[in-house]
């Protein structure tokens, strides 16, 4: 259920609808439910389009980017903490109401993927386009400014990234 | 594009013990369901991992559907 909530509000964040991803329980004898569930849920994803083209993605090649970048962040150490400390919370509490989970995922576990997405993304960008000024980063990659003023300055810190002129380059 | 003919890809995590068995009896029993869908079982659906389904998405699919 975790899972789930964090995978849905990834999407969100990336740019990819949530309905794409469903998750349904079927018992090993209801066959005919199974069916039923498959058919509705393939109707509904035709009415959405292919990936990138429904409301809200911004087209295939940005959604591409963005899915590229998530992935990383999916697997980075911060992000797997938050979501191991979210799960070791949920079960001392004993209480797992889906509204609970949300908020818990949102609070705890989707800053620190964000925060992962848009430094894998400057990243990806800066490799893609070459050198990017401030304005152009943040439209790639969706996130304000202060977002990336901040990412850029841990990612210069680290000697990943310079600056020339406020023109940001890999080095 | 058209959303005419258009033939999403969708890939579908399946319990082997729960979901899977039912598409299984599904087939058996020869139910029509749409072919768009292509399974990757696992032995649990706890197994799952958001990294999963975002490389699905990656790797382009329109849905991934997850059946416990």
């Amino acid at each position: 259920m975790i899972i789930s909530e964090t995978c849905r509000q990834a999407l969100k964040d990336i740019g990819v609808s949530p309905e794409r991803m469903s998750l349904e329980w079927v018992s090993a004898a209801e066959a005919p439910r199974f069916v039923e569930l498959i058919t509705n849920y393939v109707s509904s994803i035709k009415s959405l389009g292919p990936l990138g083209s429904a409301d809200g993605e911004g087209g295939g090649d940005l959604v591409q980017r963005h899915l590229r970048a998530g992935v990383k962040a999916a697997s980075a150490v911060k992000v797997r903490t938050a979501l191991g400390k979210l799960a070791k919370d949920m079960h001392k509490s004993g209480d797992y109401d889906p509204q609970i989970i949300s908020a818990g995922v949102a609070k705890k576990v989707l800053p620190a993927f964000r925060q992962e997405r848009l430094s894998q993304e400057i990243q990806l960008c800066l490799a893609e386009h070459g050198p990017c000024d401030m304005d152009s980063l943040c439209q790639e990659t969706g996130g304000t400014r202060e977002e990336a003023d901040k990412i850029l300055g841990t990612l210069s810190k680290k000697g990943l990234l310079k600056e020339e002129g406020a023109i940001w380059t890999l080095v | 594009m058209t959303t005419e003919g258009f033939n999403p890809r969708i890939l579908g995590f399946l319990c082997h013990w729960c979901c899977y068995s039912a598409a299984d009896a599904a087939g058996v029993s020869r139910y029509q369901y749409p072919s768009n869908i292509r399974v990757i079982r696992v032995m649990c659906t706890g197994r799952i991992d958001v990294r999963f389904i975002l490389e699905a998405f990656k790797c382009g699919a329109d849905g991934v559907f997850t059946g416990g």
